[in-house]
This record gives C-alpha cells, sequence and structure tokens, in this order.
C-alpha cells in the first residue's frame, strides 16, 4: 500500500472515530428527554482532562425493598434498564428491568456493586440464602467536567447551599444519557 | 564499523598509501559528523513533538472556558489533521525533513488522543476511562506498520502499560485474580514478543527495538518491584497459565535456527524467554505450596539479580549498550533499595548517609569506567 494511500485511511480512521463519538452524544442530546437527577459532587481531577466533580445521584443506590425488579437475581457488572416517572421534571425509578421496556423514560445502568442482606439465627449463624437487598448502579454520568479550580468551588457551594446540586441529563430512547450542566440551588451553573 | 585504528593497521601493513589514508580519515570523520547531526535532529524534533503533545493534553485538561465547545473541537480535530498532513508532506511528498515529517506524524498520534480526551469532556463521559485509552491506542496502531514508524511503536508500548494500569484500577475484581506486578511482567514480556515477532520480518523490523525496549523496562520494573516485601503472594490459576503460554511462544520463535538466527539480540530474547518460564514454575507451585513472604523476597531478588547478569552477558555479546546501561541502571537501583531496606535500622542516620553516599560514588565510578570501556570498544573510538 502507497503512503499516499495510508495518509487517507488514516485521516479518514480518525475523522470517523471522532464524529463517531461526537454523533453518538449529539444524537441523545437532540433526541432525549430533559430530567433532573438529585446529587452529592466530589471533586477530583483528571490526569488528561482536568477537574471534574463526581456525581453520586440518589439512584445511585437503588434499594430493592422500595424499587420492584423484573427479576431479582443479579449479578456484577449486569446491564439493567431504570424506568423512570417525572414528578415536578426530577426523575423519580420506578421499576428495574433486565430488558430495555416499551414506552417508558428509561435510564441503561450497569451493576457495579451488590449488597446483600441475610438473616442470622440464635448462634449468629445466617439462617437463609442471603439475598440482594441494594444495587450500585452507575449509568455513565457520573463525571461533570469544569474549568480548572472549579471542582473545589462547586463542592463549597454545595456543601453551603441549602438545596444542594441537581444535573440536567438528557435520556434518549435506548436508555443512553448525557450529563448537560449542573444546577446550584434550581440555578444552572454558568461555565 | 571500521575506525582509524584500521586505518592505520592497513597503512602500516602497506595496504593503501598515506593519500588514501588521509582520504579515508576525512571521510570518517565526515561520515561521524553526519551520523550525530543526524541523531541530534531526530532527538530534537521527537523530543519537540513530545513537549508539544503534552502541552495540548494539559490545554484541554485546564478546560479553557473562553471558547465555545465547537470551536474547540474544530480547533483540536484541524490542528491533528493539519500536523498529520505536514509531517506526511515533510516525510514522503517533499521528503527534503523527513526526520521533522517522523516528528510531526508522532505529534499528530499525541493530538489524536488529546482530541479524544477533548471530546469526552465535553460530552462528559465517565473519568479514568480505560476504553479512551484503549481507542487512543487502536487509532494510531496502524502508524507504526503504514509508515514504518518507531517513535510511535514506543509511544503505543507507553499507552499500552497505561491502559493495563487504569483498566486494573476500574475493574476492582482482577486484583483477585492477579496482582498488579504480575499484570506489569507479563505486559512486560509480551511486548517485548511482539518486538522479537517483529525482528523475524524484514518489513517490520523497524518496530524490533522501540517494543523490545519498552518491554524490557516494564520487566524489570515489575520485578524489581518483586524484590520487595509485597504482603501475601496468592496467584489465580490463570497467571502460571499465561505465563507458561508467553514462554512456549518464546521456544517455538527461539529453538528453530532459521528463526534464531534473524533476531539481532538472541541472548537477551532467551533471558526474557527464561524468566517468563520461571515464573510459570513459581506461580505455579506459590498456588499449591504458597511461601512466606521472605522466601519470595530473597527468590525475586535472586531472579532479579540473574537477569541483569545475563542481560549484561547479552548486551556485551551483542555489543548493545543499551542494554548493558539498562542492565547497569536497574542493578544501581537494587543496590540501592536493598541498602536501605537492610542498614536503615542499623546505622546511626548519619552514618548511614555517610557510608551510602560513599558506597554510592565508588560504584558510580566503576560503573561509568566500565560504561566508557565498552562504549568506546563497541563504537570504535567514538565517545
Amino acid at each position: 500500500m502507497k503512503q499516499k494511500q495510508i495518509f487517507y485511511l488514516t485521516i479518514v480512521f480518525w475523522l470517523l472515530i471522532f464524529s463517531g463519538f461526537i454523533l453518538f452524544k449529539e444524537y441523545t442530546l437532540r433526541t432525549g428527554t430533559e430530567i433532573l437527577l438529585k446529587t452529592e459532587p466530589i471533586d477530583p481531577r483528571d490526569l488528561f482532562r482536568g477537574d471534574y466533580v463526581t456525581l453520586n445521584y440518589e439512584i445511585s443506590t437503588l434499594d430493592l425493598d422500595e424499587i420492584p425488579a423484573e427479576d431479582p437475581y443479579f449479578d456484577y457488572n449486569d446491564r439493567i434498564y431504570l424506568a423512570l416517572t417525572l414528578e415536578d421534571g426530577y426523575g423519580v425509578p420506578k421499576k428495574i428491568y433486565r430488558n430495555p421496556p416499551d414506552d417508558e423514560l428509561f435510564l441503561k445502568g450497569t451493576v457495579k456493586q451488590l449488597i446483600y442482606d441475610w438473616e442470622e439465627d440464635e448462634d449468629s449463624l445466617i439462617a437463609e440464602e442471603p439475598r440482594v437487598k441494594e444495587l450500585r448502579v452507575e449509568y455513565g454520568i457520573e463525571s461533570y467536567f469544569v474549568p480548572e479550580g472549579r471542582g473545589i468551588e462547586i463542592e463549597r457551594q454545595q456543601w453551603t447551599g441549602g438545596e444542594g446540586v441537581d444535573v440536567k441529563v438528557v435520556v434518549d430512547k435506548y436508555g443512553n444519557a448525557v450529563a448537560e450542566s449542573l444546577l446550584i440551588d434550581g440555578q444552572e451553573l454558568e461555565i | 564499523m571500521f575506525d582509524e585504528d584500521f586505518i592505520l593497521k592497513w597503512l602500516d601493513e602497506g595496504t593503501i598509501d598515506h593519500a588514501q589514508a588521509e582520504k579515508m580519515k576525512e571521510d570518517l570523520a565526515e561520515y561521524k559528523r553526519e551520523r550525530r547531526s543526524k541523531k541530534q535532529i531526530v532527538a530534537f524534533s521527537t523530543i519537540g513533538a513530545i513537549l508539544i503533545g503534552i502541552g495540548a493534553i494539559l490545554f484541554v485538561a485546564s478546560n479553557w472556558e473562553k471558547i465555545g465547545n465547537t470551536v474547540k473541537v474544530l480547533l483540536l480535530v484541524g490542528t491533528t489533521v493539519g500536523v498529520h498532513y505536514a509531517g506526511y508532506r515533510l516525510k514522503y511528498e517533499q521528503q527534503k525533513y523527513p526526520r521533522l515529517g517522523s516528528a510531526l506524524v508522532l505529534l499528530s498520534a499525541l493530538l489524536f488522543g488529546a482530541s479524544l480526551f477533548l471530546i469526552a469532556q465535553i460530552y462528559n463521559i465517565n473519568a479514568n476511562n480505560s476504553t479512551l485509552v484503549l481507542i487512543w491506542i487502536l487509532g494510531v496502531f496502524p502508524l507504526i506498520y503504514g509508515y514504518r514508524s518507531a517513535s510511535i511503536a514506543g509511544l503505543c508500548s507507553l499507552l499500552f502499560y497505561l491502559w493495563v494500569s487504569l483498566l486494573y484500577r476500574e475493574s476492582p475484581d482482577l486484583d483477585k485474580l492477579i496482582s498488579i506486578w504480575d499484570l506489569y511482567l507479563i505486559s512486560g514480556i509480551s511486548i517485548y514478543f511482539l518486538g522479537v515477532l517483529n525482528g523475524l520480518t524484514e518489513k517490520v523490523k523497524h518496530a524490533e527495538t522501540p517494543f523490545k525496549f519498552m518491554g524490557l523496562q516494564a520487566a524489570l520494573f515489575a520485578l524489581f518491584a518483586h524484590t520487595f516485601k509485597l504482603g501475601e503472594y496468592q496467584p489465580d490459576k490463570i497467571v502460571p497459565v499465561i505465563y507458561a503460554i508467553l514462554g512456549i511462544l518464546f521456544l517455538a520463535v527461539l529453538l528453530p535456527k532459521p528463526l534464531r538466527e534473524r533476531l539481532i539480540g538472541f541472548q537477551a530474547d532467551a533471558s526474557m524467554s527464561i524468566v517468563a518460564l520461571l515464573m510459570a514454575g513459581i506461580t505455579l507451585t506459590t498456588i499449591y505450596i504458597p511461601a512466606s513472604e521472605e522466601t519470595y523476597m530473597v527468590l525475586f531478588n535472586v531472579i532479579f539479580l540473574g537477569l541483569l547478569t545475563l542481560l549484561l552477558y547479552a548486551g556485551y555479546s551483542t555489543e548493545n549498550i543499551g542494554i548493558i546501561n539498562t542492565a547497569m541502571f536497574w542493578f544501581v537501583l537494587l543496590i540501592f533499595a536493598r541498602y536501605f531496606d537492610f542498614f536503615w535500622e542499623l546505622l546511626p542516620r548519619s552514618l548511614f548517609f555517610m557510608l551510602g553516599g560513599l558506597v554510592l560514588l565508588v560504584i558510580s565510578v566503576v560503573l561509568e569506567r566500565k560504561r566508557r570501556e565498552l562504549k568506546v570498544q563497541f563504537s570504535g573510538g567514538e565517545q
């Protein structure tokens, strides 16, 4: 293969990768539904992408006693689909599915931790098979990048502000989500 | 390479006359000047490209707020494509500045990564994502063979270790399967083996040295870590299997004579194959008969010292100053580490530092003298 062909192939390959990333996320942003999610941020730093806040959502922990699940057996790294209802713009968990539900607003997530509950008898022995009580789930929207030095400021605002921090998330019909903006005390954060 | 000693010898023997000897000396001096100058250009342009690339990544990391997202993406992607085009033009079309062209192609590979991180930053894609680094590797790996680029082979090896580290950090279950040091050692031996495979075919031989160099450094780093007390050593059953597969693959290449003869550093390759097979044996034994922390520490110190000795022998046999420098560097580090381990609590601190300093000075003088002797011997008088 000639160098010229390699050059053109490289450029096309690179542009395909860039545009693939952009189009995938832009599709979600342009066709999706906006919801608000309650969160508690902290501010780490990424070697390549700078300051960001880690977003720990209320829906990051799912209590199976409160939220019904289509199938109660879960494993690490299982794919789940969390159906949501909208209440005053906020996404509230409704049901956990193993397959994408029809005609419902849902978020696609991955099980990252299983928290078990077991009953002990008088001798402190486990009486029954432990059952999964809670799930720790990641939705791919746990990071929000901010300009250098703003991470600590946002964290401080979160501690001093009464209302805490919300995130405006856009969810498409396949359950893919993009974190669009941060809201502190209901006000969108200007970056 | 022949040197001035040969010219004098030929002159004494009457093979050449004084005029021919003078002409040969001039040509030799010119050749050496030219070679030095080429090396300087490669060094400066590569360092320049790396600095600009790191600058671009830090620029992305600072998340500059004044420019809109679209402009940011266009700016960085445009620069990546533009720099790549400039590198391609200078190296292949105009061919006036091929070394600068190679450096610009390397820079474009770094900018490709920076652009990926920028897009991930704009869309708030989860941090520390090993997938991004994997895409970076996949994006630039074809250039190693397309453009016959040794520097991109080096970059891909570095990115591979970064990917391994991120993957290990992001997958909590992986530490139950394998320790990070075994993972680095396996990665290092694998990258080294990739270098061996590249050395077998003339068309891809340019990637042999960078892969072998990076693989060797990673393997030595991981083995060096093993020489410390690492706590309980509990490899999973898969670990000896991986080491054994690597060892067998090495043997499959090193044992047949026609294949072996194509490799430039057979002795060093053999030492890596020995390490892979030894590790297969140690990890397999550990699963069934675990030993104490001290036993492993002694064992790995012996293996590490043995490997360094083998590498010194390999470097000396193949007249490879790079391997000798590498072995000596790790040898000094090992002495340093063991000195701190054994004597820190035994001596009063002032005496500790004075003695330590003295020991290191003596070692550095001895090593420097030895290194110079070898370098003179290999390069025929050039220091």
